[in-house]
């Protein structure tokens, strides 16, 4: 069951240089339990995605210019600001990359994590400490009375990003959206987070979207995943289509490109030539063309569109049968 | 056999953590704490560990941008420990560097063209006719073209930035190459690129590399051999293929199956491990491992373990490993 569905997400920013389109036309869905991963490389919009669900788009630069953001019945995109502001936090909790720089460094943890709490239930401050102390013991921090009363400058970046989970859970949400909350980290710091997510999913049942540019980190943790370029998805399907039956060469690139213990040292590693596209001058046609192995000249006219590969599996190539 | 090109022997870096009124120096952070190894001509050292490891600044030691605290550093047999001034001017023509983040690297103000003449004018090579044909041989061997010369680092992407600095370093036919994190600020789709490069480059003027990176994927793809650095002390050292296949030390082992593999059919068996890394500041007892070690035994929390042979291995572990 679709618990979110994004529906031709367009979101423009203002720039001295004029107005770009950060996201054009993109569609997903969420389905209820799972982890949808979404990646990419820089500049390609799925941070922006992010931020355009949660309505969090810096403002007056960032509008959703069309689309709709289903969760549960209601469109995100028309709500009014304090109907958002009750689903924020309470039905959808965000995770950020920079731990440091989701907390406030003046306040204690304690008053951080009581403050989501006193916001979105009606409880006391006592019942609020008390609760805070729970959640900050079910993401694996050590005496966490402790370190109610402490700074986020007092704590290691993993404990840090364990807090930031923390305050995101701790009403219960139903979605949680974690924007590269690994990236930052170190590999074995990146793995206990990992895995924490996982364990809390399972055990509240809720959804996930994991952000992230690292393969691995998709792959280990996700059921669908949706692949983005300059704006616009190129492929989406299940974590197996996307892995073992890739049909955009875009996706084909990324996969091939990346070292892994099992390449063989100093070999070759496929490249995908030249570079992302600036958002100022896109192409007019598919906007992989310019990188693309297998480009035609009736790539470089036509915007391809989402085809249907096989079910739940959509890619946007004008070519994906030949190649 | 040929003689090592760099040869480290119980390197040490501590600097100084000023506290109180005075600023007196009352404790060290022991960033590097005792490092030993080699490496040889045209040959790959990478180097592994998590952040405050001390990789970064054991690379910097060896680059001589710090003056180590104690142990020695020789390079083609020479003592550079402690060369200051002008005598360290013919070293740096051979070890050069890269960095990170080539935004912050390269001069901001200055054109590619002023950024990749300057080593040959500080080594005072060439006229000016000369540098300028050099330069645009550089732009070339790095994949740029040559109406580089009169544009900014700003105009260029990352991976293009990197580049840069990949030219700079190599400006002047060095012998040893510290690349510290050199392409972990890039897109995957760009760092393979880079990647393919430093490879190309080793090959054509036999360069030597020490790799410096968190990524041990990247980091065994380039190097012929690896080191793992724990809390400023290498705690495993042995080709990439074994340092993969056969991990000696409980810490390389998690370092290993901590790393998300890119195969949704693969099912990780994960050996994680708990806690952070404790602060080199006040580094633990014994073993600097033991508290989040998954087989500490008593020994280990008295004992400081040095490197000994474990079949291929240096292994500095108390554990019975043969």
């Amino acid at each position: 069951m679709a618990l979110l569905e994004v529906n031709n997400l367009v979101t423009e920013f203002d720039t001295d240089e004029g107005r770009v389109r950060a996201v054009d036309d993109i569609s997903f869905t969420a389905e209820t339990g799972k982890t949808l991963g979404i990646v990419g490389e820089s500049g390609c919009g799925k941070s922006v995605t992010a931020l355009s669900i949660m309505r969090l788009l810096p403002q007056p630069m960032g509008q959703v210019v069309s689309g709709t953001v289903n969760f549960d019945g209601r469109d995100l995109a028309h709500l009014t600001l304090p109907e958002m502001e009750k689903i924020r936090g309470a039905r959808i909790g965000m995770v950020f990359q920079e731990p440091m720089t989701a907390l406030n460094p003046v306040h204690t943890i304690g008053r951080q994590i009581t403050e989501v709490l006193l916001l979105h239930k009606n409880i006391t401050a006592q019942e609020a400490t008390r609760e805070g102390v729970e959640i900050l013991d079910k993401v694996g921090i050590p005496s966490p009375d402790v370190r109610m009363s402490e700074y986020p400058h007092q704590l290691s970046g993993g404990m840090r990003q364990r807090v930031v989970i923390a305050i995101a859970l701790a009403c219960s949400p139903d979605l949680l959206i974690a924007d590269e909350p690994t990236t930052a980290l170190d590999v074995t710091i990146q793995a206990q987070i990992l895995e924490l997510i996982k364990n809390l999913q399972a055990d509240m049942g809720m959804s996930v979207i994991l952000i992230t540019h690292d393969l691995g980190v998709i792959a280990e943790t996700c059921d669908d995943v949706v692949v983005m370029y300059a704006g616009k998805i190129a492929e989406t399907g299940s974590v197996f289509d996307i892995f073992d039956r890739p049909s955009h060469p875009y996706t084909k690139g990324l996969l091939s490109s990346i070292p892994t213990l099992e390449t063989v040292p100093k070999s070759k590693l496929s490249v995908i030539e030249g570079m992302v596209p600036g958002l100022m001058d896109l192409p007019k046609g598919c906007r992989f063309e310019n990188r693309c192995t297998y480009r035609t000249d009736f790539c470089q006219d036509s915007p391809p569109k989402l085809e249907t590969v096989a079910d739940h599996h959509h890619v946007s190539c004008l070519r994906w049968r030949d190649i | 056999m040929t003689d090592p090109i760099l040869k480290v022997s119980n390197l040490k870096m501590h600097f100084p953590v000023k506290e109180g009124i005075l600023l007196r120096a009352q404790k060290f952070n022991r960033a590097v704490d005792g490092v030993s190894f080699e490496i040889n001509p045209g040959e790959t050292m990478g180097l592994v560990g998590e952040s405050g490891c001390g990789k970064s600044t054991l690379g910097r030691c060896i680059a001589r941008l710090y003056s180590p605290t104690d142990g020695k550093i020789e390079f083609e047999g020479t003592d550079i420990t402690h060369l200051r001034g002008k005598k360290l001017l013919p070293i740096r023509q051979h070890i050069q560097m890269i960095f990170q983040d080539p935004m912050e690297s390269l001069n901001a103000r200055h054109t590619v063209g002023d950024i990749l003449e300057e080593p040959f004018i500080i080594h005072r090579m060439g006229e000016k006719a000369e540098r300028a044909t050099r330069v645009r041989k550089l732009l070339d061997i790095v994949g740029l073209p040559s109406r580089s010369v009169t544009r900014y680092p700003f105009e260029f992407s990352g991976g293009q930035r990197q580049r840069i600095g990949i030219a700079r370093s190599i400006a002047l036919n060095p012998k040893l190459v510290i690349c510290d994190e050199p392409v972990s600020a890039l897109d995957v789709s760009i760092q393979s690129q880079i990647l393919n490069l430093l490879v190309d480059l080793q090959q054509e003027f036999n360069l030597a590399y020490l790799f410096i990176a968190h990524d041990l994927a990247v980091v065994k793809h380039i190097s012929d051999r690896i080191a793992i650095m724990y809390l400023g002390n290498i705690v495993e050292e042995a080709t990439g293929e074994s340092t993969y296949h056969k991990p000696r030390h409980p810490y390389t082992r998690s370092l290993i199956s901590a790393i998300p593999v890119p195969d949704p059919h693969k099912q990780v068996n994960r050996e994680v491990i708990t806690g952070d890394v404790p602060s080199p500041i006040s580094p633990p007892s014994g073993c600097h491992f033991h508290p989040r070690c998954p087989n500490v035994m008593d020994k280990c929390k008295a004992d400081s373990p040095t490197l000994r042979r474990v079949a291929d291995h240096q292994v500095a572990c108390h554990l019975d490993l043969d």
